[in-house]
């Protein structure tokens, strides 16, 4: 793997990298009837959900929370791909980074707008979710923002507002690029997108400067999304939701789920576009020794907290530990831990092993344990609530099932028209890798 | 009227804009126009910023008009929860945070369109930008052309020339 | 022992309801007077094994003891109306909260059904209105005017029939004479047969409910949990 970098001519570059733009093959265009079809069921169910009542999903007391709060954080999980690679890489110039960040950024702003839609579609009256805005009204009441719900709202709002800025400042210099060689609608597209630039000094200079100040903006943001998401929780006082460790907990989840959603949309991206040479083994090698990393953190993470539920025995906490552990969710447990850890380790810590394919697969696999561990932290606590006369249980019904599945193709969907309107390998940031050992 | 001049190296044009600024050019007269960004030395083309002090000063201004509304909202319609009280610095302190990072994130916007000259009305007609090369466009009286054009060409430029009053 | 008087919410009234546990003899006819006074959605076996079933007050049984010394408590547990609630911080449009007579209120029309505070309630006293409520007939005909209907996708639970409670305190302001003592009874009290439970004002210390919360025998439910319920249960100390 550690080859020299390969010098391409920048015309070529310019022409592989706009090569999807243009025309859409025979199998783009099943595809995206295939995930809008997904997609539409998925918004019936909803429609259904709502003119039903939320009855229709497998919630009931005293599991409140079900599929919906699990693809809530798992989402906005999700989204923390674009900042670890664009704000975190940015922040210490690793140059590998570049052909990624709009990949990454691209991937958190889609995620944000779909995890940002579950506690809509989780209310039992959604039609009024608004009220959760404040605004004057006529009933003379604001938000109550001491409720995490409320942090939530203004969390996710301020990093899709500032994901958003990160996605579209470097896009700029590119669409410029393109409204030059475009014809038809896109130019009118592209000539509006670029607001006018030139490419002069100034210009890029505050280009620089914005994209620095907002690589740090966003880490800090990002980092208080999650966690403000996790308090969600851990504000509670149910047993095992109410741990100190979820801040940094569900952050390092984030990142972990979002580095696993970044290798597989690379993985599919190189494929499908013929990008063996501008997302090369040098940038799958590093991605996947990340993953690695971070499975090793959740796995740290994961054994602090277990370790001293267990250790410290209270029984309203070892009730749902027992529930996780040995009882009834023990299944999804193992298969977590096999899917967050194993999986990983072997596939990506051994060296031999680690090539583009494992590190896809080990992606795939990451997402769904770490689809798994929100399962496990939300419904066992629900489940064993604190008087036994009270336990219940869950299971997710069609409606659930359909919404949760829609949220994938929409992501899919929307990641498959983005691709086609705009070069995901960023053309003015590209240039091949320095040559690093492996 | 406005001059231009293309450059194939980043060397010959930084030497063109020390020349340009020994004949009496400031920075404001001169603008480089590349498809990617150019790293000049210090002293060459400096672009003087107060973009990382107005954004702190946007933050700050929107941490303290959140924590005004949150307190006046409180307050409007006093209701107990939980034995908490009305206004609870340590409760509703994580939306003060967020609402700070928004104000920080319009406020580098707002720069960055500031700064940058974007979305001004009235422009400088720029040149179209050729891949990997550098244009240096000077801003002069008539009577200064001559001189530019032969600073210009001695530095090593191609086609130099003067821009249309369009836009283009 | 003893509940104590809130200096910060020194109000005319303060409700609060002794359970007097070794009386209790586990009829349930509280849970069906509840269910009667303040239309309850219909909760039947099937709503029941899909864990649906919505029962404001409902009868917990603890065992104690092998075969043949088994010993059972029976435990009717409602909304405790905790002074320091942890349903209440949670919500995000106040649709609950903590009102001038210490009563723990949930308002139908401003809940937009988040269930937060169902999951964060301890004793589990929360219930959700998963769809539109329906009784087939004749069970429709005998719905209690004083209460609203829930719709669905709002929290409900028990209110200390906030209903009696409007309507004595209505009936005492016009004819210009104060509370007595007991005119107040919750749909659940006054069924009860064995007189188990008791309802009154707490800051009236002449009350029969401040005279028990000065009892030897007064316990809190999850009382570690610091939230401070207004239900006391009597049972003898083991």
């Amino acid at each position: 793997m550690a080859a020299g970098p390969e010098i391409i001519p920048y015309s070529e570059v310019r022409q592989d990298l706009w090569r999807p733009l243009s025309g859409a093959s025979p199998r783009y265009v099943a595809m995206v009837f295939f995930l809008l079809a997904v997609s539409l069921w998925g918004l019936f169910s909803w429609g259904y959900q709502l003119h039903e009542g939320i009855g229709v999903a497998g919630i009931q007391r005293p599991v409140f929370w079900g599929f919906y709060l699990v693809d809530f954080v798992f989402w906005i999980g999700i989204s923390h791909a674009g900042t670890l690679i664009s704000a975190i890489l940015r922040l210490t110039d690793a140059q590998w980074r570049k052909p990624v960040t709009r990949a990454a950024e691209a991937i958190t702003v889609f995620a944000l707008m779909i995890g940002g839609l579950f506690p809509v579609i989780h209310l039992g009256r959604a039609w009024i979710f608004y009220w959760l805005i404040p605004y004057p009204n006529s009933r003379l009441l604001w938000p109550n923002f001491r409720s995490p719900l409320v942090w939530d709202l203004t969390a996710i709002s301020t990093y899709l507002m500032g994901s958003t800025v990160y996605l579209f400042l470097p896009l700029i210099p590119d669409v410029a690029q393109l409204s030059q060689h475009a014809t038809g609608w896109r130019r009118k597209l592209y000539r509006a997108l670029s607001l006018g630039w030139t490419g002069s000094d100034r210009e890029w200079h505050a280009l620089e400067r914005a994209m620095k100040l907002m690589a740090a903006i966003i880490l800090a943001v990002a980092v208080s999304v999650h966690t403000v998401v996790s308090w969600d929780f851990s504000m509670a006082i149910a047993p095992m939701w109410h741990s100190t460790i979820f801040g940094p907990y569900f952050v390092v989840g984030a990142i972990f789920s979002g580095i696993a959603a970044l290798l597989v949309v690379m993985a599919i991206i190189r494929k499908t576009m013929h990008f063996e040479r501008y997302l090369t083994p040098h940038h799958f090698n590093n991605l996947a020794k990340l993953l690695l990393l971070m499975s090793l953190l959740w796995l740290y993470f994961s054994v602090a907290e277990n370790l001293t539920v267990w250790y410290g025995n209270e029984p309203k906490e070892m009730q749902v530990f027992g529930a996780r552990a040995r009882g009834h969710f023990a299944p999804y447990f193992w298969i977590m831990v096999f899917c967050n850890f194993v999986v990983p380790f072997v596939l990506l810590g051994i060296k031999r092993l680690r090539t583009i394919r494992t590190a896809t697969i080990a992606g795939v696999t990451v997402l769904i344990g770490m689809w798994l561990e929100r399962f496990i932290i939300v419904v066992p606590t629900l489940a064993r609530s604190r008087l036994p006369a009270t336990w219940g249980r869950y299971a997710p019904t069609w409606v659930e099932i359909s919404i949760s599945a829609a949220t994938f193709a929409v992501m899919a969907l929307l990641y498959l028209l983005f691709s086609k309107l705009f070069p995901i390998v960023s053309v003015w940031e590209f240039e091949p890798h320095p040559e690093e050992e492996d | 009227m406005y001059l231009k001049g293309d450059f194939q190296e980043k060397d010959a044009a930084a030497q063109a804009l020390r020349d340009l600024k020994a004949i009496g050019f400031s920075g404001a007269d001169l603008d480089v126009f590349s498809d990617e960004p150019i790293e000049f030395r210090r002293g060459v083309l400096d672009r003087p910023s107060r973009m990382s002090l107005t954004v702190v000063v946007g933050a700050i201004t929107f941490c303290l008009l959140t924590i005004g509304f949150v307190y006046y909202t409180q307050y409007d319609y006093p209701l107990v929860t939980g034995g908490m009280p009305i206004f609870s610095f340590w409760a509703t302190g994580v939306v003060f945070y967020e609402l700070t990072m928004l104000g920080s994130i319009l406020t580098t916007l707002a720069c960055f369109l500031w700064e940058s000259g974007l979305l001004r009305r009235r422009r400088a007609p720029a040149p179209v930008v050729e891949p990997e090369v550098i244009c240096i466009r000077v801003h002069c009286q008539a009577d200064q052309a001559e001189n530019v054009s032969r600073c210009l060409t001695r530095a090593g430029a191609q086609d130099v020339g003067r821009i249309g009053d369009r836009y283009e | 022992m003893g509940v104590q008087v809130n200096e910060q919410t020194k109000t005319e009234h303060r409700w609060g309801m002794a359970i007097d546990l070794d009386r209790c003899t586990g009829c349930q006819a509280c849970v069906a007077a509840c269910h009667a006074e303040n239309n309850l959605p219909l909760s039947d076996p099937q709503s029941a094994a899909k864990g649906r079933a919505v029962h404001w007050i409902r009868v917990d049984r603890y065992y104690e003891g092998e075969f043949p010394n088994i010993r059972v408590k029976y435990m009717p547990v409602l909304c405790q109306q905790c002074d320091e609630a942890p349903c209440e911080p949670v919500c995000p449009v106040y649709a609950t909260y903590k009102n001038a007579e210490g009563l723990n209120v949930q308002v139908y029309n401003r809940c937009i059904g988040t269930r937060y505070c169902g999951n964060n309630c301890p004793y589990s006293v929360r219930f959700f209105n998963w769809f539109d409520p329906n009784w087939p007939a004749p069970l429709d005909l005998q719905l209690n005017p004083d209460v609203s209907i829930r719709e669905s996708g709002v929290m409900e639970k028990c209110t200390f029939c906030i209903q009696r409670i409007q309507r004595a305190k209505g009936e005492a302001k016009e004819e210009n004479r104060p509370l007595t003592d007991g005119a107040i009874q919750p749909a659940c009290v006054q069924s009860c047969p064995a007189e188990a439970m008791v309802f009154g004002d707490l800051n009236d210390l002449e009350s029969k409910v401040s005279r028990l919360a000065e009892s030897g025998r007064v316990t809190h439910l999850l009382e570690e949990l610091g939230t401070k319920p207004k239900v006391f249960y009597l049972q003898k100390a083991e």
